[in-house]
């Protein structure tokens, strides 16, 4: 498993899998976060995209959660190296 | 003043935090700041991580401002000691605690297994029949509600005019009851609360599949697919249930929005809402359509609701740019549980629930209402003549403002004016006014039991029919052929001679788009306060308007009239 740049979430694609390092935005929207276990240190893995390409569906805390790409861009992530899922 | 047990458990979340939340606790006593109920600790935290219900709450609170302020200072420090708001801080605690006692307690197997659920969702979700998927079911959806429910609404509208009007009529002769009490009980109450409660089989079978779509799972999938749609239009994915509930009635659809986070998104929904052509609208439709169009009213009436989502989109776009601005609680995160089946008790639940606000309407607005309007047509004392009565002399006086739309006469202007108690009454009041009150077939007198064996033969009939019909829309199937409408035809060549089919027409379109009906703005007033009750009622009766305007002015220029 090689280090990687810190990215953001919404740039990963289907079947990625990363750990978040950081979580920004406005304080509506963290404590949204924060409330659905989006939280440092958690492994997130990127599922597909919707139809249209947006929102994105991830796979988190044995859970399906979908966000706009909008708010995924507020969660910075680091790849844990590439998976098949 | 209150002693708390002190035996609690209580996360540490660490020193330098933990200085802090000690410094807090201890300023509420130096500033003389009673936390009333709230236990000091936990209001620390909170404060601390800014959570803004407390802020203001506390801020409303003797001495408030200036806690708020010693708050703000110790974010302030823990920021730029440990590179992190507090609420991060204070989630990390809270998640790391949580996560060892689940090490600690819970063994999971360890395998990424495919479950039915990923497997359902490849295909629900997928890029290409995602959406496909979403309309069909949307089409399947629409074609079981329309048509399997209307056998039952005719049934419904057979038993209220048949055995419930006699049954009224009946009881009121045994009580000698005055003429007039007869005519205001039958004509106007019967009258006008069945005539909306005709709508409550097709509710049911609406709100029985929206249930089996809620609870299965599907609902979620659905906002997940078409949220980038509804962005469009400056709506959250979430707001497509309201707009869908609102083809059967916007009653249920402007209390379904509670299910959307954002304030602002919800007002947007419930304005929308309207705009989705209801189920009172369509016997406006049908009746219009038969009559000035034949064999082509089906076309008629799909542009009417093709015309509202259209209309709804624009004024989206508009709201989105004016007065509802997005702001950042319109976050779209939500979850997708895992499909389950659903529980047959708690779908009937969700059906009764829905289609009880709409009965209640009924029962308490259509009611009042049709008292009222009942009043209007028969005061002063005595008129006979209904140009004469009150009602006559309010519709004569707003009917030159839709000499513009083409339909300058007392009788639509009375129609529309009823037409805002419920839209379907429009048609009811058109027959009262053109072809007389004595539209009412007359009943052969029939005894009790005879009706009791009527409403049981009658429903078993919608059934069977019903079911025919649901055989028939599986494609490939015909047991029967598409039935043709009956057409009322008195009412059709009273209306051929006061419409052109242009004006019609616009008739139609001002119908669709004009003022909510009452109960609609007062469940907008419910959720929202009068001035978004006031602004919808107000913005789409200027939209009708105009809209009616340009069909009936444009298609004149086009030689249509």
């Amino acid at each position: 498993m090689s280090m990687s740049e810190p990215t953001q979430l919404h740039l990963l694609k289907p079947g990625q899998k990363a750990t978040i390092i950081q979580i920004g935005g406005a304080i509506a929207l963290r404590r949204r976060f924060i409330e659905m276990g989006i939280v440092k240190g958690e492994t997130i893995l990127v599922e597909r995209h919707a139809p249209l390409g947006d929102p994105m569906e991830y796979f988190i805390k044995g859970y399906h959660l979908a966000l706009r790409k909008e708010e995924a861009a507020h969660i910075k992530v680091i790849l844990n190296g590439d998976t098949n899922g | 003043m209150t002693s708390t047990p002190r035996t609690l458990f209580r996360l540490d979340y660490g020193g330098k935090l933990e200085r802090e939340i000690a410094r807090m606790v201890a300023s509420f006593e130096e500033n003389k700041f009673d936390t009333e109920h709230y236990p000091q600790r936990w209001l620390a935290i909170k404060l601390l991580e800014c959570d803004a219900d407390i802020l203001e709450r506390v801020q409303a609170m003797p001495n408030g401002a200036q806690i708020i302020e010693l708050a703000r200072q110790g974010a302030e420090k823990i920021k730029s000691m440990l590179g992190d708001e507090v609420d991060m801080i204070t989630a990390d605690h809270r998640y790391g605690y949580i996560n060892g006692v689940v090490r600690q307690t819970l063994h999971r197997p360890n395998i990424d297994r495919i479950t039915l659920t990923d497997r359902i969702d490849d295909v629900v979700t997928h890029k290409w029949f995602g959406l496909p998927f979403f309309f069909a079911i949307m089409y399947v959806m629409f074609r079981l509600v329309i048509d399997v429910s209307a056998p039952f609404l005719d049934w419904t509208d057979a038993v209220i005019n048949g055995p419930i009007a006699h049954l009224f009529s009946f009881l009121l002769d045994l009580v000698l009851a005055p003429a007039w009490l007869h005519s205001l009980i039958i004509d106007g109450i019967v009258a006008g609360v069945g005539g909306v409660l005709v709508f409550v089989p097709g509710l049911l079978i609406l709100y029985f599949f929206l249930a089996l779509l809620e609870d299965s799972g599907y609902m979620s999938r659905a906002a997940f697919v078409m949220d980038r749609f509804m962005r469009v239009v400056g709506l959250h994915g979430k707001s497509f249930i309201p707009m869908i509930l609102g083809f059967g009635c916007a009653v249920p659809a402007v209390y379904a929005t509670r299910t959307i986070a954002s304030r602002r998104d919800r007002i947007l929904t419930a304005l929308l809402v309207p705009l989705m052509s209801c189920s009172a609208r369509l016997p406006v439709y049908v009746v219009f359509g038969l009559a000035f169009f034949g064999s082509r009213a089906g076309t008629v009436i799909w542009a009417m609701y093709a015309l509202g989502i259209l209309i709804a989109m624009l004024s989206g776009m508009v709201f989105t740019r004016t007065l509802l601005k997005p702001d950042a609680s319109s976050a779209f995160v939500l979850e997708l549980p895992p499909y389950r089946q659903p529980s047959l008790k708690s779908v009937l639940i969700h059906m009764w629930e829905n289609t009880r606000e709409f009965v209640r309407k009924a029962g308490t607005v259509i009611f009042a209402a049709s008292v009222v309007m009942w009043l209007l047509l028969n005061l002063p004392w005595g008129v006979t003549n209904q140009q004469d009565s009150y009602f006559g002399k309010v519709s004569s006086a707003i009917s030159p403002a839709f000499a513009p739309l083409g339909f300058d006469n007392w009788e639509t202007g009375g129609a529309l004016v009823t037409g805002f108690i419920a839209k379907e009454i429009v048609v009811s009041t058109m027959s009262q006014i053109y072809i007389g009150g004595g539209n009412a077939q007359p009943a052969e007198p029939t005894t009790f039991s005879e009706d009791l064996i009527g409403i049981g033969q009658g429903f078993i009939e919608a059934t069977i029919k019903s079911g025919r019909i649901l055989l028939n829309i599986i494609p490939g199937v015909h047991l029967i052929d598409p039935q043709k409408e009956t057409e009322n035809t008195a009412l059709s060549d009273a209306l051929r001679d006061h419409f052109t089919p242009l004006s019609a027409v616009a008739l139609l379109v001002f119908v669709l788009l004009y003022v909510p009906c009452i109960a609609t703005l007062g469940a907008i007033k419910h959720e929202f306060g009068s001035s978004w009750a006031v602004t919808s009622a107000v913005y789409q009766t200027a939209v009708a308007w105009i809209a009616a305007f340009i069909v009936y002015q444009g298609g004149k220029l086009l030689g249509f009239g």
